[in-house]
């Protein structure tokens, strides 16, 4: 299920394949358990800063190394791989479970909710692991919620990046809103074909 | 303008049959109800508020999150008194409510009225307020009526475990004078996260300041009529500063010896309502530049209309301080009304009407030498009116 990237990557240009952090709707990615809100943002960036750790990471509260990210796309994207990098001392997350196209999962749903997939993780700090994706099932992703349900026996749970690898199809998922029914029928609205003078046939 | 959904977690358990907060504990816990309710849905349209009641045979939800204000208020009619209050299986209640909002992009909060005792152990408090803090709620914590060993500390430890970066709170409201609504309209649980306040709570928090008169509609009335608000801002003012007035007067009989140290309770009264305007005066209300007047007089900043008087008022003590802001704002009030200002301070130039006014004030003494300079000091008033002014002083009856 994992395959290592035992290349260098000046041979071919690595980063456009994980191009689709591109695509994230930055503004409405959301992460509970988070101890430092809006830290989650930091962790969507390029190949190439995968490492690069000065900045903000992702960490869950003191004592409960549970997370749970929210990630909206801009446009529906179909997704090969997903590369997660952690932290040192068994702060890495053991486990990952996805689930697609849904908003407002919290914990108790994410526990109790079947993922459309789920892995065991290995600690990953160079980045250099990917875990592939059942593609059929990852066609058209609108949004989707990374559940980390417990790290490697560290208190909290540290995540330096997080790297989808796919494309972007430029659509947008059809979301329906608000519909509105027909209060009272208007019967102009229903005239058949032989009302209005055309050809009849039976159907 | 946070987009958020709220439950109120309300306390009827037999402890609020209590009077200690007037009129009863309860009545006073439904008014700070109502006027959360108004300001939450007042700040921005979208916001929803749920209630529910902890104590009685269990815990009820009355209302799920919605924003139609007038659902939330009918059902706090009728509500009975009994029963304990469970505390930790409300909240966990008003939570699952949360969960169910039907829009998910608001922002979760929760508010509880803590009157009764609590039975509930520190620890269990504190889980609960990890699991909270864990799901993104925020909890505003209202400390009330019954004053327990301990509770304010299982309620403070409960504050901690949920507050995330200080978006909870925790208000502990005493037995006494002021009314509870009064109380929390100054705190973070009606203004929200610093955000300097609502008009609707800058405008309640005048009217609070205004001796306690708890008026409803005075926050309702910018939306639906402005100019009613206007002329009812003004004649809120002009009441204050006439009892303020008054308040002095009688103070300043008792006693006649100290010049320039204020009466103390008027410089109480003065010190609480500069705060309170000052507080007011941040969310600066662009359509009212008259109240923005009025609290630019009231905080003493230089530079504002009316020099002369200014300079008039530096001369007399202290004392008359609050009798010539009184005058100096209606004045301004007139000139922000009228284009042709001189009209109103020709009127108020005019001596026999003023000094009418003045022997109608309780406890104003048209002889004293400080009101004559006063009176001087009114624009349009020359040395020829200070002498009809002593002319009349033996024709005029001591109050």
């Amino acid at each position: 299920m994992a395959c290592t990237h035992d290349h260098s990557c000046e041979d071919h240009d690595c980063s456009s394949n994980w191009s689709l952090y591109k695509h994230i709707d930055l503004s409405k990615v959301t992460a509970l358990n988070e101890a430092n809100p809006g830290s989650v943002k930091s962790v969507f960036k390029a190949w190439e800063e995968r490492l690069n750790s000065s900045g903000e990471h992702l960490e869950s509260n003191e004592g409960d190394p549970e997370l749970l990210v929210y990630i909206p796309f801009t446009s529906d994207v179909k997704i090969k791989s997903i590369s997660v990098v952690g932290g040192a001392d068994g702060t890495s997350p053991s486990k990952l479970r996805v689930f697609i196209n849904r908003d407002g999962i919290d914990f108790s749903d994410a526990q109790s909710m079947q993922p459309v997939q789920e892995w065991d993780l290995v600690e990953n700090l160079q980045g250099v692991l990917e875990y592939q994706t059942r593609y059929s099932k990852f066609q058209s992703v609108a949004n989707i919620t990374l559940h980390f349900p417990e790290s490697f026996g560290g208190d909290t749970t540290q995540i330096h990046y997080i790297g989808f690898k796919g494309e972007a199809t430029q659509l947008k998922r059809d979301v329906v809103a608000t519909i509105v029914y027909e209060i009272t029928p208007n019967p102009s609205d229903h005239k058949t074909r032989a009302e209005t003078g055309g050809l009849s046939h039976v159907e | 303008m946070v987009l958020e959904a709220t439950m109120i977690c309300i306390d009827n358990s037999e402890w609020m049959r209590n009077g200690d907060y007037s009129p009863s504990r309860f009545q006073a816990q439904a008014d700070a109800v109502s006027l959360i309710c108004g300001a939450k849905t007042q700040s921005n349209p979208e916001n929803t508020v749920g209630i529910l009641t902890m104590a009685g045979k269990g815990v009820r939800v009355l209302a799920t999150p919605t924003s139609d204000l007038g659902k939330i208020l009918s059902c706090m009619h009728g509500l009975e008194m009994g029963g304990e209050m469970n505390l930790a299986a409300g909240i966990q209640i008003a939570q699952l409510a949360l969960k169910h909002r039907q829009n998910k992009n608001q922002q979760q909060r929760i508010i509880v009225f803590a009157g009764s005792p609590i039975k509930h152990e520190k620890k269990a408090l504190e889980m609960i307020g990890k699991k909270l803090k864990k799901n993104s709620v925020a909890l505003d914590i209202v400390d009330f009526g019954e004053e327990e060993d301990g509770k304010p500390e299982k309620l403070e430890a409960l504050l901690t475990s949920v507050n995330n970066n200080d978006t909870s709170h925790i208000v502990h409201v005493p037995a006494g004078q002021n009314a509870l609504s009064d109380v929390l309209i100054s705190t973070p649980v009606f203004t929200g996260d610093g955000e300097g306040g609502s008009g609707f709570a800058a405008a309640a928090a005048a009217a609070a300041a205004a001796g306690g008169v708890s008026d409803f509609d005075f926050g309702v009335d910018p939306n639906i009529d402005p100019e009613l608000a206007l002329a009812l801002r003004v004649s809120m003012e002009e009441e204050r500063a006439r009892q303020e007035a008054a308040a002095k007067r009688a103070a300043e009989e008792a006693n006649r010896q100290e010049k320039g140290e204020e009466a103390q309770p008027q410089s109480d009264s003065q010190n609480a309502t500069s705060t309170a305007t000052e507080k007011v005066s941040d969310p600066m209300d662009e359509d009212d530049a008259l109240l923005k007047q009025a609290l630019a007089l009231s905080m003493n900043i230089p530079g504002s209309d009316s020099s002369a008087g200014d300079a008039q008022m530096s001369e007399a003590t202290n004392d008359d301080q609050e009798l010539a802001l009184a005058l100096q704002m209606s004045m301004h009030d007139g000139s922000k009304d009228s284009s042709a200002p001189s009209d109103v301070s020709k009127v108020l130039g005019d001596q026999s009407f003023m000094s009418s006014i003045l022997s109608s004030l309780p406890g104003v003494d048209p002889n004293d030498p400080n009101v004559k300079d006063l009176l001087a000091s009114l624009p349009g008033q020359s040395e020829s009116q200070q002498k009809k002014d002593e002319d009349e002083q033996p024709s005029k009856d001591d109050k």
